[in-house]
């Protein structure tokens, strides 16, 4: 279970794909206009990157390695276009909004990543608590960068207006360029929280040894 | 739409990276050597123009007329890959000076987000096939042009004072916002 | 051998990932398809609350090459005609916009709704955001400002309408694709002679569409004690 849990909070924030593996970008930024979005097309991701490790690492045994690449993007492309139909039926306005994006998520770097890397060689529970953890630590990161640039730049959080009515929106945060700005922001913030979660980790076996002796 | 504004719109305006996010694992990964964006840039225009030329007809005379179009993801990005590995079996045997030159690129370019969304929106924009081709080029010269921008604003960083909190990968990124900015003033070309 | 027997193996993960692709479309294909249908009979409804039906007219086609009429709808208040419906899509920033202009017969734009945009987030995409507005002490969004707009009024963006910020090539193509749709559909009612029908209020207070006074009545039928709401309009031209 302990080995479960470390799998799991590894994505959140050390090896979190977005902010330190630096993968997975292309989706991310564009989306972020608004916390719907985010929201949805984290949710999105996630399910893919889910039922794909599940799907790979059942059948690792039965997947040649020869051929492993193409059939691990027949599994994704397909998972995709479930989350492509399924939006299109039951969620038409979220589909809309975020346009080629869904059909992006098959070229995402980090499904196709964490497969490759992980889900091949690894048995069900661990890729579950893998993808649920690389899931939250991409979701976090579209929800976090989304509120901000939405709060700044629109003076409303997933539509609804928070901001008083005097507030003038900060057109540059909806831009792209505000995009990039605020997500530069953010790979700082997480390089200072790593730094900061070392050293306390470090400081801790330093304790422990000392005790030990 | 005509042929000029797609061009324009694709290349400058809408630029594919610093515009719409797309393709920046590679657009950071590799722009640390000005040689290697290059090569990149030329196979990647190399192969979205082919991946275009392929992916265009099977949509419109096979998945459209047999109402298979929700089949369009999986189709394509197989197409892109199996068409990725010929090129690269091709240049190898038949062409080993291009090769050299951004043979080594491909199988990066297989994930590449700029060629699938090109396909993609070919699609949704309903463009024919030339709209396509020519949408196909204006989008790659793009990310070429923006390889070798931050390639060139990379070398000079090595030799400037970058403040402490955004060194590494943050100042790229600050820097990608401010050639975004640079590029909003292309909006005034199209009337 | 081995080749083959990879080559099987593949097809196979093909076969069933197509297999399932093909269950989950059968699934939800209708409700795809439900959706367009229930989104445009809800933006119909939203431009013209009084209507209660919507013929589909075939011999009105845009005069503008690259702009397409989709589909026209004449729409009725029981046989009483209230006016035009054009699904009109024509060339925006980030490819097509389709979208539905309401034009009644006051020869004034009812209303207009998107039915398909795919322009940029955050500042094209404001067309359809229904808390972007191009005048924030109103309350006035994008398309909100067409409403009521006489057609032959001029359109020009910037001066005439509003345009979203930093958005000013959508503003255009939304404008443009508007006007087309505004002033082939007046040039369609003059040609048939559709005028306003009024609305009376009866004895009980109620209001009811009446069919426009025709030379043998002059008034409005069933309103010898109406007071009418809103004044004939002028004969086919606009204002």
């Amino acid at each position: 279970m302990k080995k479960l849990y470390s799998i799991f909070k590894q994505g959140i924030i050390f090896d979190n794909p977005l902010l330190m593996l630096m993968i997975g970008l292309c989706s991310a930024i564009a989306v972020t206009t608004n916390v719907s979005n985010g929201i949805g097309m984290g949710l999105a991701m996630t399910f893919v990157l889910l039922f794909s490790e599940i799907i790979i690492s059942l059948f690792r045994k039965l997947i040649p390695s020869m051929i492993r690449i193409p059939i691990f993007i027949i599994v994704i492309a397909a998972f995709t276009t479930i989350v492509d139909l399924v939006m299109k039926a039951y969620f038409p306005d979220l589909s809309k909004s975020m346009g080629v994006f869904i059909p992006l998520i098959v070229v995402n770097c980090i499904i196709m990543g964490r497969v490759e890397a992980f889900a091949s060689k690894q048995d069900l529970l661990s890729v579950i608590a893998d993808a649920l953890g690389m899931g939250l630590g991409y979701t976090w990161v579209l929800v976090g960068l989304a509120a901000i640039r939405e709060l700044l730049g629109n003076g409303t959080f997933a539509g609804i207006q928070v901001m008083p009515a005097s507030y003038e929106p900060i057109l540059f945060f909806i831009l792209p360029p505000g995009g990039f700005f605020v997500f530069s922001l953010f790979i700082s913030l997480n390089i200072w929280l790593k730094k900061k979660m070392e050293a306390a980790a470090r400081r801790k076996e330093l304790v422990s040894k000392k005790e030990a002796a | 739409m005509d042929l000029g504004k797609i061009l324009l719109l694709s290349m400058l305006v809408n630029n594919i990276v610093v515009m719409r996010f797309i393709a920046l694992c590679s657009y950071i990964g590799m722009t640390s050597d000005l040689g290697q964006s290059m090569g990149m840039g030329y196979a990647v225009t190399f192969v979205t123009v082919l991946a275009t030329a392929a992916t265009w007809p099977i949509y419109h005379y096979i998945l459209l007329p047999l109402d298979l179009a929700f089949l369009q993801i999986l189709v394509f990005i197989l197409v892109i890959a199996s068409l990725v590995q010929l090129v690269e079996f091709y240049l190898k045997k038949n062409i080993p000076g291009l090769y050299a030159a951004m043979g080594i690129y491909l199988p990066l370019i297989t994930t590449n987000c700029a060629i699938c969304a090109v396909t993609f929106e070919n699609i949704t924009n309903n463009y024919n096939f030339i709209q396509s081709i020519v949408y196909a080029i204006g989008v790659s010269l793009g990310y070429l042009l923006a390889m070798i921008l931050l390639a060139g604003i990379r070398d000079r960083m090595k030799t400037s004072p970058v403040p402490k909190f955004l060194q590494g990968t943050p100042i790229l990124f600050m820097a990608t916002s401010l050639i975004g900015i640079a590029f909003m003033g292309f909006a005034g070309l199209i009337k | 051998m081995k080749k083959t027997k990879l080559g099987v193996i593949l097809m196979l993960y093909a076969s069933i990932a197509c297999a399932s692709l093909a269950i989950v479309y059968a699934f939800t294909k209708d409700s795809i398809e439900r959706q367009s249908e229930i989104q445009l009979q809800t933006s119909l409804k939203e431009i013209f609350p009084q209507a209660s039906t919507f013929e589909l007219v075939e011999d009105l086609t845009s005069p503008e090459p690259n702009i397409k009429f989709e589909a026209v709808y004449e729409v009725k208040s029981d046989a009483v005609p209230l006016g035009l419906a054009i699904k009109a899509s024509g060339p925006s920033y980030g490819g097509n916009a389709t979208l539905l202009v309401g034009i009644d017969l006051h020869r004034s734009i009812a209303g207009v709704r998107i039915v398909a945009l795919n322009d940029t987030p955050g500042l094209g995409m404001n067309a359809s955001n229904p808390t972007y507005y191009v005048d924030k002490v109103k309350k006035v969004t994008f398309l909100g400002q067409f409403e009521g707009k006489y057609i032959a009024d001029p359109f020009e963006v910037k001066k005439d309408v509003e345009a979203i910020t930093a958005a000013t090539i959508t503003s255009k193509s939304l404008a443009k694709i508007i006007k087309t749709a505004g002033d082939a559909a007046i040039a369609y009612m003059d040609q048939k002679v559709m005028m306003a029908s009024m609305e009376v209020e009866k004895p009980n207070g109620e209001t009811s569409i009446v069919a426009p006074p025709t030379a043998s009545t002059g008034f409005p039928i069933g309103s010898s004690e109406g007071k009418s709401k809103e004044k004939i309009p002028p004969q086919a031209g606009g204002k």
